[in-house]
């Protein structure tokens, strides 16, 4: 059975600190309850959670669903946000993680990526260094989350066409989000439309799609 | 406290629900009616001419063809059929009835989730996380497929394709061996509505996968039909009795997943125990220790579902996986699987998770789950019918006897066959089998002409009288026309 690889990379940076994290880890929990639940999920979905912000640190390995427990996330006072240095961990973790077919031997699907910012990153060279990398890693989706009025969405649309952005970063657009998130990671399992490709669903009416 | 609405529907009557989401699916979003009798769902894209009238004829004719004949209730538990159309806001709206409760969970990790068939379909699902109540036993799965087997019949004899078989459509309780067919909205009617969705992965025929990026309207591009509900039904069969997918083997076609994944079910779709091309074997260096023993097709090779079973496998996934014209039909499916269920067997091991196996016509029967063997006397009945008077033929069928096991019209005459028409006095047992004092004995309750005829001058069995069953007994059920004859085997061990 192919595993289903899904990475998260969160900003810890100062400006998260207080309600934003914590509503970030309300709508994280939400999210491995809810996908628990889901037959489909249980089997297949595996994640990685690496959050950035002066340093950067894997704090969950990629896990399988039913074993993974929610990790502590801290965020320090102030200072950057290494959203470059994220990205390049992430390749590393791709790399070593990730399953690749062999003529002989089934590998993973392809890695799902959601990342989210409150900001912008901090190793701007760095993180334009790291999309053509992150691209070579052939992600089946990648879709980036501007949360609060001081994200900036031009970054993230370098590296993906799918940028969301929340306005507030409270609890409930978080857990929408997150919810989100987990209907996108299941879409697998629906029907497909006798036309269209595979679909995500629609992001909650609190999600700006910028196009 | 949300607000109860109160709409007309295109039949004229009164619906009601509470203004509140209670569930949204790919399509539609979903809400109670105040006594929760009823669901309404409301697409949220808005419908064409034709989704509506294809809707009005779901709600109306169809329904009708299927619930609107004698015995129609039947079906109401088989499937969980819109009834109205609604329209609110500029939406378009069904109603449903509700999910009966035996298909909610009822304790433990998922509690008040719908029983969706995947929980029961994955190996790894029922080794991890269901307690052993809530897997049922083997015997209770073969009433599953029973059951959806002969909903699949129904819709297929009024001309309609269901277009989206897959677990996630069908409900199902192993507690009761009871199933229920949902999300009836997308019924594909040949020539007349073309359907919404190509189906949902690991259901999806060959033949639908590989033509999926031609234009529609192209005449060689393959939409959902009875066909390809055939394939989904075999594949839902497979997998609720073996837990394995039949077309997920070892064979990589592709280095990249998406691709690997459209050939594995498509243009090269091959069943992984096919005899002689075993180049798709489940490899289980690669298999997750969670999904073992299923997993392993040398343990459990699909011939443990019996001779009738196995021949319909074959014609599903060697001959008609690429020809969909020689694919089982539901009808046979049903069939095959009633005569299996007479096969089966209690296994001897209280501890076996299984309970049942179905008997593999040897001499040393052995629980193919647990091992265990058989021991003691098993008493095998081979049914004979009568083309013409006094001469007898077999009919390649059996019934296996065990412990308080009930004889049924339907082993009785051959013209009753179990299903929606059976009528409810054929429904009660005749007769019924017993191990009583180091002895097989089956004693007639019912029936009025039953005939020991093993030896001159024949001897009648009357009701509430009882004969022991010896090798070679023959036994005349009744001297109707379709009236069946025993030959009783014994399997020592």
């Amino acid at each position: 059975m192919r595993r289903l690889p899904v990475y998260l990379l969160i900003d810890t940076s100062g400006s998260m600190r207080g309600e934003p994290i914590e509503s970030v880890k309300v709508g994280l929990e939400a999210m491995v309850s809810s996908l628990r639940q889901d037959p489909f999920a249980l089997e297949s979905v595996n994640i990685s959670i690496i959050t950035y912000d002066r340093d950067v640190k894997q704090i969950l390995p990629l896990t399988p669903l039913d074993e993974l427990q929610l990790p502590e996330i801290t965020t320090p006072e102030s200072g950057p946000t290494h959203t470059g240095q994220a990205l390049r961990l992430l390749c590393e973790k791709i790399d070593s993680e990730v399953r690749l077919s062999t003529p002989d031997e089934k590998g993973d699907w392809m890695p799902l990526l959601f990342l989210m910012t409150d900001g912008k990153p901090s190793d701007i060279q760095l993180y334009n260094e790291m999309i053509p990398e992150v691209r070579k890693r052939h992600f089946a989706s990648i879709i980036a989350c501007a949360a609060g009025m001081s994200a900036r969405t031009e970054p993230l649309k370098a590296l993906t066409d799918e940028v969301y952005s929340l306005d507030t970063v409270d609890s409930t657009a978080f857990k929408k989000f997150f919810k989100w998130v987990s209907d996108s990671i299941g879409v697998g399992n629906r029907s497909i439309g006798a036309t269209d490709n595979l679909v995500l669903p629609p992001p909650p009416d609190e999600v700006n799609v910028i196009v | 406290m949300a607000k109860t609405i109160r709409l007309t529907a295109t039949d004229g009557s009164t619906v009601e629900f509470v203004d509140e989401v209670i569930g949204s699916g790919a399509m539609k979003d979903v809400y109670f009616s105040p006594d929760r009798k009823y669901v309404v769902g409301f697409f949220r894209e808005p419908q064409d001419a034709n989704a509506k009238d294809r809707l009005q004829n779901i709600v109306g004719t169809y329904r009708d063809k299927i619930f609107g004949q004698i015995g129609g209730e039947y079906w109401e538990n088989l499937f969980c059929w819109p009834t109205k159309l609604v329209e609110w806001n500029g939406h378009l709206g069904i109603v449903c009835p509700t999910y009966q409760p035996h298909f909610f969970f009822k304790d433990g990790m998922f509690k008040g989730k719908e029983k969706e068939g995947k929980w029961f379909a994955s190996a790894k699902l029922r080794n991890k996380f269901l307690t052993p109540a809530q897997k049922g036993t083997w015997l209770t799965h073969y009433h599953m497929c029973l059951q959806i087997a002969r909903a699949v019949r129904r819709l297929h004899a009024a001309g309609l394709a269901h277009s989206d078989l897959s677990y996630k459509n069908v409900l199902v309780d192993p507690e009761t061996g009871r199933a229920a067919i949902i999300d009836c909205d997308g019924l594909v009617v040949p020539a007349k509505y073309p359907p919404d969705v190509v189906g949902t992965p690991d259901f999806i025929a060959p033949e639908v996968l590989q033509t999926r990026s031609l234009k529609l309207g192209d005449d060689a591009k393959k939409l959902p039909s009875i066909q390809t509900d055939r394939h989904a039904l075999a594949v839902l069969i497979y997998m609720y009795l073996l837990n394995r997918h039949p077309l997920r083997g070892g064979k990589v076609n592709d280095l990249d997943p998406a691709k690997d994944e459209e050939l594995s079910m498509g243009a090269k779709a091959l069943f992984i125990e096919h005899p002689t091309d075993k180049s798709n074997r489940p490899n289980l260096k690669d298999v997750n220790p969670a999904e073992l023993p299923q997993a392993d097709v040398t343990k459990r090779p699909y011939t443990i579902c019996g001779p009738y079973l196995t021949e319909l496998f074959n014609r599903a996934f060697i001959d008609g996986l690429h020809d969909p014209s020689r694919r089982p039909t539901a009808d046979e499916w049903e069939t095959a699987l009633v005569k299996t269920t007479d096969l089966i067997q209690p296994c001897q091991n209280p501890g076996c998770e299984a309970h049942w196996f179905v008997f593999d016509n040897t001499t040393k029967p052995r629980c193919p789950f647990c091992g265990t063997e058989y021991h003691g006397q098993l008493p095998v009945l081979n049914l004979y019918y009568s083309p013409s008077h006094g001469k007898f033929l077999p009919e390649n069928y059996r019934l296996m006897v065990y412990d308080k096991q009930s004889l049924y019209m339907w082993h009785v005459n051959r013209f009753i066959t179990p299903n929606e028409r059976t009528r409810p006095e054929d429904k009660k047992p005749v007769g019924d089998f017993h191990f009583h004092q180091g002895k097989w004995i089956l004693i007639n309750r019912r029936l009025p002409d039953m005939w020991d005829v093993s030896q001159q001058p024949k001897r009648q069995i009357k009701p509430g009288e009882y004969v022991e069953l010896t090798e070679g007994k023959k036994i005349l059920l009744s001297t109707d026309n379709g009236g069946r004859l025993i030959v009783v085997q014994v399997v020592n061990n």
